[in-house]
């Protein structure tokens, strides 16, 4: 029988696949970009539809429940995607900075 | 360019209403009137270059510390020996900046200090208070308010001052190297006019500026 939370996991997953095809047709995203997102939406959705395909790693990690280990693979990644973003972000401000400040003083040199 | 000594270095953001008038009280007393237009919204580099006052526009706004380094950066370039750095918002008297040019022949840097009167909000008082005490605690620089923007430094100093911080954490920063690089500093009494309550340091702009100065006491070692 399939649950409502499998339900909402097919239905997440559908849409992130509908999305991440939207960006990668608005040319955001390389072909290569959209095929690794497409593989791991549709595993996403595998694991959502048939949780048991996780029965071994689940009892060799001494997990409880397949979902404790989503749950637990969720935070990682959610914590990890924020560092990456926060790196980013930071690499960003700095460039930003340096390119307004440069561009600032050499446009009063041309006068 | 012709070689000046005294650059005056005004940051700026939205401030076409004070601008000129500080421009034309500052030319009384520097070379150069450096007006840095921190990527503002309304006629602040028009109105400033009008007044003559030499001017670098920020395409995008990025902070005050930012905008202040850029106009030292620039002034240094153009064989700058004294910088003085003041408020856009009318906050700071330029009738002082005699004084600031007197102290600094026999220093490096000069901070100023607005009297904590009852003009100045408490909020401000009280933060201004904590994070003077931890300047002094991190750093062994006591300074009545660390918060003042009206200072003034000689170039070499500024090399060695040279700030990361593109916000008002700036100002805490520029103590915190010259504590740690040992600059002569003087501190001297200045008259403050708080015009707009909603510009300036906020609470959470405190609340970085202390976390911030933790941070450069245990990891940077410069």
């Amino acid at each position: 029988m399939v649950l409502g939370i499998q339900i909402a996991g097919l239905l997440f997953g559908l849409f992130m696949i509908y999305y991440s095809f939207i960006i990668y047709k608005r040319k955001e995203f390389a072909a290569i970009e959209f095929g690794l997102l497409l593989v791991f939406w549709l595993l996403f959705i595998i694991v959502s539809l048939f949780p048991y395909f996780l029965e071994p790693l689940v009892k060799s990690l001494n997990i409880a429940r397949t979902f404790d280990l989503l749950v637990i693979s969720g935070f990682i990644i959610l914590i990890a995607s924020v560092f990456y973003i926060y790196k980013i972000t930071r690499r960003n401000e700095k460039r930003l900075e340096k390119l307004v400040r440069e561009f600032a003083m050499k446009k009063n040199e041309r006068k | 360019m012709k070689i000046n000594n005294v650059w005056a270095i005004i940051p700026a953001y939205n401030e076409e209403k004070n601008i000129a008038g500080i421009i034309k009280k500052t030319k009384k007393y520097v070379d150069i009137v450096l007006v840095v237009d921190d990527g503002s919204a309304d006629r602040t580099t028009g109105v400033a270059e009008k007044t003559g006052a030499l001017v670098l526009t920020h395409a995008l706004n990025l902070g005050k510390g930012a905008a202040l380094k850029t106009g030292c950066d620039f002034a240094i370039k153009n064989n700058a020996k004294f910088i003085v750095a003041l408020d856009a918002d009318a906050q700071h008297n330029p009738d002082g900046i005699p004084r600031f040019i007197e102290k600094l022949k026999k220093c490096d840097i000069v901070f100023s200090y607005r009297s904590l009167s009852s003009k100045m909000p408490l909020v401000l008082r009280f933060g201004n208070l904590f994070i003077s005490n931890m300047a002094a605690f991190l750093y062994g620089v006591k300074l009545h308010d660390t918060q003042s923007g009206f200072r003034a430094f000689s170039k070499e100093a500024y090399k060695k001052i040279r700030w990361n911080s593109s916000d008002y954490s700036m100002e805490s920063e520029m103590i915190a190297r010259a504590g740690k690089q040992r600059l002569k500093y003087v501190q001297i009494p200045i008259e403050t006019i708080y015009s707009d309550k909603y510009k300036g340091t906020t609470v959470l702009d405190g609340a970085k500026i202390v976390l911030n100065m933790l941070w450069w006491r245990l990891f940077n070692s410069r």
